[in-house]
């Protein structure tokens, strides 16, 4: 095959011959980077759906966190309100608490 | 007095540089690197090392000069005020440091020998997500019509150099650095000087080159493809339950099938991944993690980056040869550019869902800057069109793809 003259000493080659060896590898070249990112494409994929079937994220019990972060809230809550009440004698109360 | 002032001129560079004014040039080079580096933020943790390297290796009795080794690893140089040629390859590390001193001791302990390059992909593949790469898969071919550049160039440059100078040349393509270099010292070592300027220049200049590129290849119409306006028209039907595990695996996977298919690609192709996987494993390893992404990768840029400029020295730069280098290499990377828009041009005459050619422009290896480049032009047509995470896809690919084609060339014409 032509590109055992590749290994050989290039210097030697004429302009025609080493034209006829860049153009075979180009061919081979491209064929390959292009088939090597389609594999990777492939392997992608079939990775994904893998994972997907096999290793599915546990979903975390998300409700309950955010309960215990309302309840926390309503704690915080009630204790401005008592602290308000106090200082007004009663009078106002808080109505609306965010977190800046 | 007199006798006195002589010593003194003696002793400065000022008369050898008087005696040969091509010095001036490199200093003028150096200042035009340094200027892009730091003024126009031109890839400045490369460029600047690059031009101080290049300025400090050419002051005429400063040593700090890379010598290259000729066909028989011959290197000629003073000592003791007799010319002496001595095989480097045979010397000690100390007596490198002694006779040459340090640069040519960082070089041919850690450039020649060929550890920085892969090194180096360690850290950016500890720098690397692969997750846009992954939600847009398909994109990531465009990684392969941009490495067009590195093979159409070798067919020109076959004509002007031997086929294995003209694969050094041709990489340059690629828009990898350390792929150039890791390449030319495998084909054709005795071209790093120039080629690995050239690279490292042409990335600099993303900014300047993919808009000229895409100037005269896109029109309007294409540059407005509004690449999420078409993901609603045609939505993906993949879903992505466990993303985490998803990019521990990806990395083991692609390193084992290029490793099968393209070996000489492993020493860049399986670095990038292990650097990935060290940061995709999360807090495991997240020792490992910083270190290969800011230890490890900024000592590294730092010795690569002096040592290449100093390799530039007056002999090694100012020839003809040196100057095919440039052209070539910035035809190289011109096609990369068109190879990926092209392929894009050509996916739309058969498909419903439009692409924007700006992510085949982005196949190269320039990550980030090629992507946020690209970015930028396309908000130029339409301010609500973000591209940069479809173009990740592209360019992230691109690395892969360079280093496959580096593997090739290397495993061919080496």
């Amino acid at each position: 095959m032509n590109l055992i003259l590749l290994q050989a000493t290039v210097a030697e080659l004429s302009n025609w011959d080493k034209f006829t060896e860049a153009l075979l590898l180009m061919t081979i070249g491209m064929l390959t980077v292009f088939t090597v990112l389609l594999i990777i494409i492939a392997l992608g994929t079939l990775l994904i759906k893998t994972v997907n079937k096999f290793f599915p994220e546990e979903v975390k019990p998300v409700a309950k966190a955010a309960a215990a972060v309302q309840a926390v809230d309503q704690n915080i809550q009630e204790a401005i309100n008592k602290a308000i009440m106090a200082i007004s004698g009663g009078k106002k109360q808080a109505q609306k608490i965010e977190k800046i | 007095m007199g006798e006195i002032l002589n010593k003194i001129y003696d002793m400065t560079a000022i008369g050898a540089i008087v005696e040969d004014p091509r010095f001036l040039i490199m200093y003028a080079l150096a200042f035009v690197l340094l200027y892009l580096g730091i003024k126009k933020e031109f890839e400045p943790l490369l460029l600047v090392p690059i031009a101080f390297g290049v300025l400090i290796a050419n002051f005429p009795g400063g040593g700090m000069g890379v010598l290259g080794a000729d066909g028989e690893g011959l290197v000629h140089y003073m000592k003791d005020g007799v010319m002496v040629a001595k095989n480097v390859y045979e010397m000690s590390l100390p007596e490198i440091a002694h006779d040459l001193g340090i640069m040519n001791l960082i070089y041919y302990a850690l450039i020649k020998s060929g550890l920085l390059p892969p090194i180096i992909f360690m850290g950016v593949g500890a720098l690397t997500d692969f997750g846009p790469m992954l939600r847009n898969l398909k994109l990531a071919i465009f990684g392969a019509g941009a490495q067009f550049g590195i093979f159409a160039v070798l067919l020109v440059a076959s004509q002007f150099f031997t086929l294995q100078e003209a694969g050094s040349l041709a990489i340059i393509g690629g828009a990898d650095g350390p792929t150039a270099i890791f390449t030319t010292l495998k084909l054709a070592p005795h071209l790093l000087a120039p080629i690995a300027i050239a690279a490292y220049s042409y990335m600099a200049l993303v900014p300047v080159i993919i808009p000229l590129v895409v100037k005269l290849t896109c029109s309007k119409k294409e540059l407005m493809i509004n690449m999420k306006e078409q993901d609603k028209l045609y939505p993906s039907k993949t879903e992505f339950k466990n993303m985490r595990a998803l990019k521990i695996i990806f990395p083991i996977a692609v390193t084992t099938i290029v490793a099968i298919i393209v070996p000489d690609a492993v020493s860049l192709v399986g670095m990038l991944m292990f650097g990935n996987l060290i940061k995709e494993i999360g807090a495991n390893t997240s020792r490992l993690f910083e270190t290969a992404s800011n230890g490890i990768m900024n000592a590294a840029t730092i010795f690569l980056g002096l040592s290449v400029g100093a390799t530039m020295t007056v002999d090694a730069f100012l020839n003809w040869q040196t100057l095919g280098i440039v052209a070539g290499g910035f035809l190289a990377f011109g096609f990369s550019i068109f190879g990926g828009i092209l392929l894009v041009k050509l996916m739309n005459l058969f498909s419903k869902k439009k692409i924007n050619p700006l992510i085949g422009a982005t196949g190269l290896s320039a990550v980030p800057m090629a992507s946020r480049v690209a970015n930028d032009i396309a908000l130029k047509y339409d301010p609500k069109n973000h591209v940069l995470n479809y173009c990740m896809s592209s360019n992230v690919a691109g690395v892969i793809g360079s280093a496959v084609a580096a593997g090739i060339l290397i495993s061919f014409l080496g």
